[in-house]
């Protein structure tokens, strides 16, 4: 193609299959780069606003509580008990969600708040073991702090336990993995959904391209396709639309040439006769003359001649167009024998008229042949003719159909002198120069034997 | 007998030879030279002879128009161009085709054919056919020796009055079931001839010799005057 062809269209690179196709690339590229890192700043952003963090730990973290207890243990001492109640109290009051309690140097459970009853009442020191192993690392989670400065087996202790829930924070990190993942994985399917519709609209609309170059339309032409958009595929279209039009003006001249040729002919038909015509007129006004007996029968050969020409030089025009291509046949399944039985009644009154003895034996079945109902009209008409015109002397014409093996052969036979006898009428060359084209054009073989006896012509599909 | 002809031909020798010709067998004959008037004056003619080649307007514009305007009338082609594709287009309107060089004679045997078979015979005057009188407006066969109506089954008398229209004229078993049963001719089928023997044994004197009917062996029927 041409390169200022792709200019003709005037189409901008932004509106070009090329320019879309790479953007897609260039999304492609930049899928590691750019949407890796969006997306983690993106879920990021949005972790933040939709917890935040500072509400959350409403007592600070384990650590800080844990700070908060021993100092508070610290400043109490196991002498005012009371003093102690207090200060738990205050505390419960403090912390809601926590259970607290104290155990005094004997070992005894003081002030409970709530009321535990898996607490036993005096701890021993398998007790205290026990409690201490059950607490590590569960929920809720608990602090134990010695009471007062001193530390030792006599030192009591207070304890807070608190439900992990309210001390943690609940969604740490990494809970939220599956969504960001899933979010790169939809980011991953629409990128591929895109490279396919991208891919699957070109493929459609090549498909509809090829659609259109292969459905003929009435004249046996592609039909134009409607240019869909101004892209390559669309310049496609417009190229492809030219191409119609070019091929439609080709056949539209072909047509023109083919119409002037047969105006020709006809022109040409129309000169030759009219002459012949008024020649008829003249010899048919002539015979009503009293004329000698020589006279009578030369008006009567002038009328055969003319007869003669005229059929000559129809045959004459005939065979150029059919030869120039300019008489397409539409070959068909027809019925022969019909077409026989038909041709034979027109011309049976004339081989009446003639002496002729028409034998005709055709098959009762139908005998179907592919053949042009005209063409083969035509090539019997000259053979019946050349019988009436050559081969009038043996007054007879025999037409059959008979099978040999699983074809059917037709044969037209006359009593005439031969085709090598001078029958006086001469130029049957033309005629059954018809006949032969016609015939090899409909598929069918003819075969001619000629005797002094009589003429046979068969004809077979080859 | 007389009968109103459009004849239209621009030559004027032919034209001139033939209307002579024409008037001297009994026919009244309107000649004109061109296809716009030919137009005007078809109003009221029994048959139309058209020339092909005509200056302006050519002939089959004008057969075709002729049809459109006057269905009833039969159109009779002449024709000097070749046979080949001229015979196919005219006979979409002519009734009837005949090329230059003809012979007069062979005209007027057309036109009578035409006449006949467009039933424009105004008249009641019955077609004798050998020893049988047919009167085809009122649809009745008579035995013009006895003066006994034949009375015809509505198949029989449509078979023989198609075969009357076409006098002289051979028409095979195809042509004959087709026309009258109006469906196409089906391989084999022994009707039409089941329909003849009877047609037969009405109109014939001798039907195992028939002469109304003739059968043209190999072809199929006829029926002469």
């Amino acid at each position: 193609m041409r390169k200022a062809g792709t200019r003709e269209g005037g189409i901008r690179f932004r509106q070009t299959l090329l320019s879309r196709y790479l953007l897609i690339i260039l999304f492609a590229f930049m899928f590691i780069p750019v949407i890796f890192p969006l997306t983690s700043i993106g879920y990021m952003v949005m972790q933040k606003n939709a917890n935040p963090q500072s509400d959350y730990l409403k007592y600070g973290n384990a650590a800080s509580l844990e700070a908060m207890w021993h100092k508070e243990a610290s400043l109490l001492s196991e002498a005012q008990p009371e003093r102690i109640d207090g200060r738990l109290r205050e505390l419960k009051q403090a912390y809601p969600e926590a259970s607290v309690f104290w155990v005094d140097a004997s070992g005894a459970t003081r002030l409970q708040m709530p009321e535990q009853d898996r607490l036993p009442a005096q701890w021993t020191q398998a007790d205290a073991i026990r409690f201490m192993k059950a607490s590590v690392g569960g929920d809720p989670y608990t602090v134990v702090a010695f009471i007062g400065q001193a530390s030792g087996a006599e030192t009591g202790f207070m304890v807070m336990q608190m439900p992990r829930s309210v001390i943690e924070i609940q969604n740490p990190i990494g809970v939220d993995t599956p969504y960001y993942i899933a979010f790169i994985f939809v980011m991953f399917v629409f990128f591929i959904a895109l490279s396919l519709l991208f891919f699957r609209h070109i493929r459609r609309r090549l498909l509809r391209l090829q659609a259109a170059m292969a459905v003929h339309g009435d004249d046996g032409l592609p039909m134009p396709v409607v240019q869909t958009k101004p892209d390559e595929i669309g310049q496609l279209e417009q190229s492809f639309n030219r191409m119609v039009e070019q091929l439609k003006a080709g056949k539209e001249r072909e047509r023109a040439e083919e119409e002037l040729r047969k105006r020709l002919i006809a022109n040409l038909s129309h000169d030759l006769r009219t002459p012949l015509t008024v020649m008829n007129s003249h010899v048919y006004s002539l015979r009503k003359e009293a004329l000698s007996e020589a006279g009578q029968a030369a008006v009567k050969q002038i009328e055969q001649k003319i007869a003669g020409t005229g059929s000559l030089i129809d045959n004459l025009l005939s065979y150029t167009l059919m030869t120039s291509g300019r008489y397409p046949l539409k070959l068909e399944r027809q019925d022969m024998l019909r077409l026989i039985r038909e041709s034979a009644a027109d011309w049976y009154p004339l081989w009446e008229q003639e002496g002729i003895e028409a034998d005709i034996g055709l098959p009762d079945e139908s005998v179907y042949w592919r053949i042009d109902k005209e063409g083969f009209r035509r090539v019997l008409d000259n053979l019946f003719q050349n019988v009436v015109r050559h081969a009038k002397g043996g007054r007879y014409i025999g037409i059959s159909v008979e099978a040999h093996g699983d074809r059917q052969i037709l044969s037209v036979c006359d009593r005439g002198a031969g085709m090598n006898a001078d029958s006086g009428g001469k130029g049957a060359g033309i005629g059954l120069a018809i006949v032969g084209y016609l015939l090899s054009e409909m598929g069918l073989a003819w075969h001619t034997e000629s005797a002094d006896s009589g003429t046979k012509v068969l004809i077979y599909p080859k | 007998m007389s009968a109103a002809l459009l004849y239209i031909e621009d030559d004027q020798e032919i034209g001139s030879f033939v209307s002579t010709h024409l008037k001297e067998q009994g026919y009244e004959v309107n000649w004109v030279t061109s296809g716009e008037r030919a137009l005007e004056a078809a109003a009221g003619c029994r048959l139309v002879i058209l020339d092909v080649m005509l200056p302006g307007l050519d002939g089959f514009t004008v057969g075709q128009r002729l049809k459109k305007a006057e269905p009833d009338i039969p159109i009779l082609m002449l024709s000097a161009r070749t046979s080949i594709d001229d015979k196919l287009q005219g006979l979409q309107f002519a009734d009837d085709y005949l090329t230059k060089p003809f012979h007069p004679d062979e005209l007027t045997a057309r036109i009578e054919v035409l006449l006949r078979r467009s039933g424009n015979r105004s008249s009641a005057e019955p077609l004798a056919i050998k020893h049988l009188l047919v009167y085809e407006q009122q649809n009745r066969v008579e035995n013009g020796e006895t003066g006994e109506e034949i009375t015809l089954t509505g198949k029989q008398f449509h078979i023989f009055s198609y075969l009357l229209r076409h006098l002289g004229q051979i028409l095979t078993k195809e042509q004959i079931y087709e026309a009258v049963w109006g469906e196409p001719y089906i391989e084999g089928d022994k009707t039409l001839q089941v329909h003849i023997r009877y047609l037969r044994e009405k109109l014939e004197r001798d039907p195992a010799a028939p002469e109304i009917v003739e059968t043209v062996r190999g072809i199929g029927y006829r029926v002469r005057k």
